[in-house]
């Protein structure tokens, strides 16, 4: 254990007359940094741009949280048959999540919400409030039970499911922070380690982004130098289930917690991109992962529980 | 030579071809021409080449669809960028006004104790440091400017509906009269804990209801190994703010499972358990 630091440690001045700001969004802490110069010429400029970065994480929740009834994911979930006119901010994110399913061969789906909740991921971060929603749950959904109309921007679905949007959501968040905060060059947006880097750090070096251990709480497995991308990494080491007997990627095959891989790291062009295809290879184990990454054009490193490594070849790059 | 060159050339060409056709018409015509439909040919000879170039790069077998994910996502970014604020925050509003009771009230029922978040957390979670030792660390509470009503409702607002009170488990540490109370105005400090920190929430109460709710401190206690070749390199500030000093951290963040905020939300709690005190 720790004992308190003083308060100087605590909330350490960012160097370079730098903004720091942190919230409790979307289940995580959501940390967004942005890297000044010279004085305080710019800074108002650029606090509200950050007010506006969180403004987005907030908006990207609302929109498709599963813990609140109101919101737009849960009431299009209680629309079946029928083609439902969406936000242009769940059209795209649900349009993404079936693309990348289907690339994926249903390795990432969107449509494993109700597995989820009966597998006990059924608890609101914030209020600790437990939600419970009743499907008929004996008839098994995938991905091709929804449909999208391009033209006219609804989305239809087919059957009663439950969408879970968590690895689409959470990355896109980062992502429109990150274009909100694009002219400033030199940033860091953190929504639980999901990240994505812009320019470089207050050392004015591409930020040094070390990859958690997935066994040894604490440790680093591999350190990366990160410029102008996203990383994300899914593990089997972060929300356990209530029972202890699974971990929050599901194989939507099986409905169980996929076994192959301890941690899944992925650089891409944009987070939401990085998240999907980290949750997807976790799915699809070492081989089907590599494949994957080779095939999308991205960089990746699997680990095992038997601590291998498995990295693309493009990632020696950014070590 | 490059193409560019070429096309120079022959451009240079023709106008000397022209002005020789201008004093000589019968050798300059015959040259003129044969100029011009040499520029002509290298010109039309080019852009099949440089359009060869560009099929050859952008289809691969691979590359088209790798291309097709990252454009598709690149471009679903943009399109809900550019939809921008207006919309998104009518909907918002819309949202609102469809739910009064939901985002009007914050009550001490909806928020209830949740069960140990993770595995590791240690009982006993919601008061670690000594109080005397916090009230020294504590900043103000400074509810954000622009939002406050809105951060202290996404801090904490849960629809009062018959599901969530059904849902919400009978034993729960706090009294289901204290539902009814209202908070104490005040700023309010509480604990939450998770593995890898110790979390202080301010909530800030006025009238009666949470004006505000924002981390206020946060400690962390990641250890400094990293066992990679390199010696080892710094601790890793990790958590909501960067809390071991930059000068001994090697490493800016750390990609990792996402780590849930429950600590926040019994940090609140403990901190709404003093307002109703």
């Amino acid at each position: 254990m720790h004992s308190p630091m003083p308060s100087s440690q605590l909330w350490p001045k960012p160097r370079n007359n730098g903004i720091l700001r942190t919230e409790a969004l979307m289940g995580t802490f959501v940390s967004i940094h942005v890297v000044c110069e010279g004085g305080d010429r710019g800074r108002a400029m650029r606090e509200q741009a950050v007010e506006r970065a969180f403004n987005w994480f907030r908006r990207v929740e609302e929109c498709c949280t599963r813990f609140e009834p109101s919101s737009e994911l849960m009431q299009l979930t209680a629309q079946v048959g029928v083609p439902a006119r969406v936000s242009p901010l769940l059209y795209e994110a649900v349009q993404f999540a079936l693309a990348v399913a289907e690339e994926s061969g249903g390795a990432f789906d969107p449509t494993v919400g109700y597995a989820m909740e009966s597998r006990g991921f059924n608890r609101e971060y914030r209020s600790g409030k437990v939600i419970e929603n009743s499907l008929d749950s004996s008839r098994s959904v995938n991905y091709r039970d929804i449909c999208l109309d391009p033209e006219a921007k609804t989305i239809t679905l087919l059957r009663p499911l439950i969408l879970d949007l968590g690895a689409v959501a959470k990355g896109l968040a980062v992502d429109l922070a990150a274009r909100e905060l694009r002219r400033f060059k030199d940033f860091a947006v953190n929504a639980g380690g999901d990240l994505y880097l812009g320019g470089c750090n207050p050392e004015g070096e591409p930020w040094s982004i070390g990859i958690r251990h997935p066994r040894n709480d604490g440790d680093l497995i591999d350190c990366l130098r990160i410029s102008d991308r996203a990383v994300c990494t899914s593990g089997d080491y972060e929300r356990r289930t209530s029972n202890e007997q699974g971990h929050h990627i599901l194989n939507p095959r099986t409905s169980s917690s996929a076994d192959e891989v301890a941690s899944v790291t992925v650089i891409a062009p944009n987070a939401m991109l990085a998240d999907a295809l980290a949750t997807a290879a976790f799915v699809l184990g070492p081989a089907g992962g590599m494949e994957l990454f080779d095939r999308m054009g991205v960089e990746g490193l699997m680990v095992t529980p038997e601590l291998e490594c498995h990295a693309t070849r493009g990632l020696s790059e950014y070590r | 030579m490059d193409k560019s060159t070429l096309l120079l050339l022959a451009v240079v060409l023709a106008v000397f071809g022209g002005s020789v056709a201008a004093g000589h018409p019968a050798w300059g015509t015959f040259t003129g021409i044969a100029i011009i439909l040499l520029a002509a040919g290298l010109a039309a000879g080019t852009l099949p080449l440089k359009s060869q170039d560009y099929f050859d790069e952008r289809i691969g077998p691979t590359q088209r669809i790798s291309s097709s994910l990252i454009t598709l996502s690149s471009a679903a970014i943009v399109a809900i960028y550019a939809a921008g604020y207006h919309r998104t925050s009518s909907a918002a509003h819309k949202f609102d006004s469809q739910t009064p009771q939901a985002r009007g009230s914050t009550t001490v029922a909806t928020v209830t104790p949740p069960p140990p978040p993770s595995p590791a957390t240690k009982p006993g979670s919601s008061g670690p440091p000594a109080p005397a030792s916090k009230k020294n660390n504590s900043r103000p509470a400074t509810p954000r400017k622009g939002a406050p009503k809105k951060s202290g409702d996404s801090a904490t607002s849960s629809a009062p509906s018959p599901a969530s009170d059904k849902a919400a488990p009978d034993a729960t540490a706090t009294p289901a009269a204290a539902a009814k109370a209202a908070y104490k105005d005040g700023v309010y400090l509480g604990w939450g804990s998770c593995r890898h920190g110790d979390i202080e929430a301010s909530v800030t109460i006025q009238d009666g209801k949470i004006a505000s709710a924002v981390i206020s401190q946060c400690l962390t206690r990641y250890s400094c190994n990293w066992i990679a070749p390199k010696p080892p390199a710094g601790a890793l500030p990790d958590l909501p703010a960067q809390v071991v000093e930059r000068q001994s951290a090697k490493v800016d963040y750390v990609s990792g499972a996402t780590e849930s905020s429950y600590a926040f939300a019994d940090a609140v709690i403990a901190a709404l358990a003093k307002a109703t005190e």
